[in-house]
């Protein structure tokens, strides 16, 4: 089956963010928001709103900072 | 984002201490960020031991540390000495410091909580302590994957099996 045919995968909060976005202090949380190099899941699959996924991308980042997450996995 | 200066601006503080020093006393440990935020103007509202656990990356050389959450106000014109300060000192191994509107009540509880008489902090484990959840797993060799019957046998078809018979008894 080629790339473009398989079903999309689920989204991580949800639509319309049903889920607020974690706290850097809350690092097991944002650890599913991450794939396994460490790397942040895009939009399209954590399903956040364009503001809610800067306050993730600015959570993981803060979190990396003080040692909770890997910078790369 | 630093306040303005003069005004006093609520900042959380999350401290990375070296586990050396938190071994030796908690009390001692806390001092090294009260101090230094009073040194610099300020006043530390609540602080508490947040939690003590491996890095996910090596730090100053250090694969554990203690985590010290405080809630401080300051005015903007300490931050940028209290940050060289805490830049310098070898017990903090790294700060993060952000600007909050309020303190979490669930903050203020945890801090009493910790202040209270009879509260003993556990001693920080050595540093090259490895937690059992980020050991490794056993793996499984072969031998115990052929008992378990996860591999069958592969069987000559074809030509091949013809040649086996001919080759068999």
């Amino acid at each position: 089956m080629s790339r473009d045919r398989r079903a999309p995968l689920p989204m991580i909060a949800g639509r319309n963010c049903e889920d607020s976005v974690p706290e850097y202090k809350n690092f097991e949380a944002l650890k599913k928001f991450l794939n396994g190099s460490a790397q942040i899941y895009s939009r399209k699959r954590t399903g956040y709103c364009c503001q809610c996924q800067k306050a993730l991308k600015q959570a993981v980042k803060r979190a990396r900072h003080v040692g909770f997450l890997p910078f790369v996995g | 984002m630093e306040g303005e200066p003069g005004n006093l601006t609520l900042y959380e503080g999350m401290f990375l201490l070296d586990n050396a020093v938190v071994r030796e006393d908690w009390k001692k440990a806390k001092a090294v960020v009260s101090d230094a935020v009073l040194k610099h103007g300020g006043a530390v509202q609540t602080s508490r031991r947040f939690d003590e656990r491996r890095l996910a990356y090596t730090i100053r050389g250090k694969n554990r540390a203690t985590y010290l959450l405080a809630y401080f106000e300051m005015g903007g014109d300490g931050l940028p000495a209290l940050r060289r300060e805490l830049e310098l000192s070898e017990r903090v191994l790294r700060y993060l410091i952000l600007r909050v509107e309020q303190i979490p009540a669930p903050e203020i509880e945890l801090a009493q909580a910790e202040n209270a008489e009879g509260f003993v902090v556990p001693t920080p484990p050595q540093d090259d302590v490895i937690e059992p959840e980020a050991a490794a797993p056993v793996q499984e060799t072969v031998e115990d994957m052929l008992a378990e019957g996860e591999f069958v046998e592969e069987r000559p078809r074809g030509r091949r099996a013809e040649k086996a018979a001919e080759v068999a008894p």
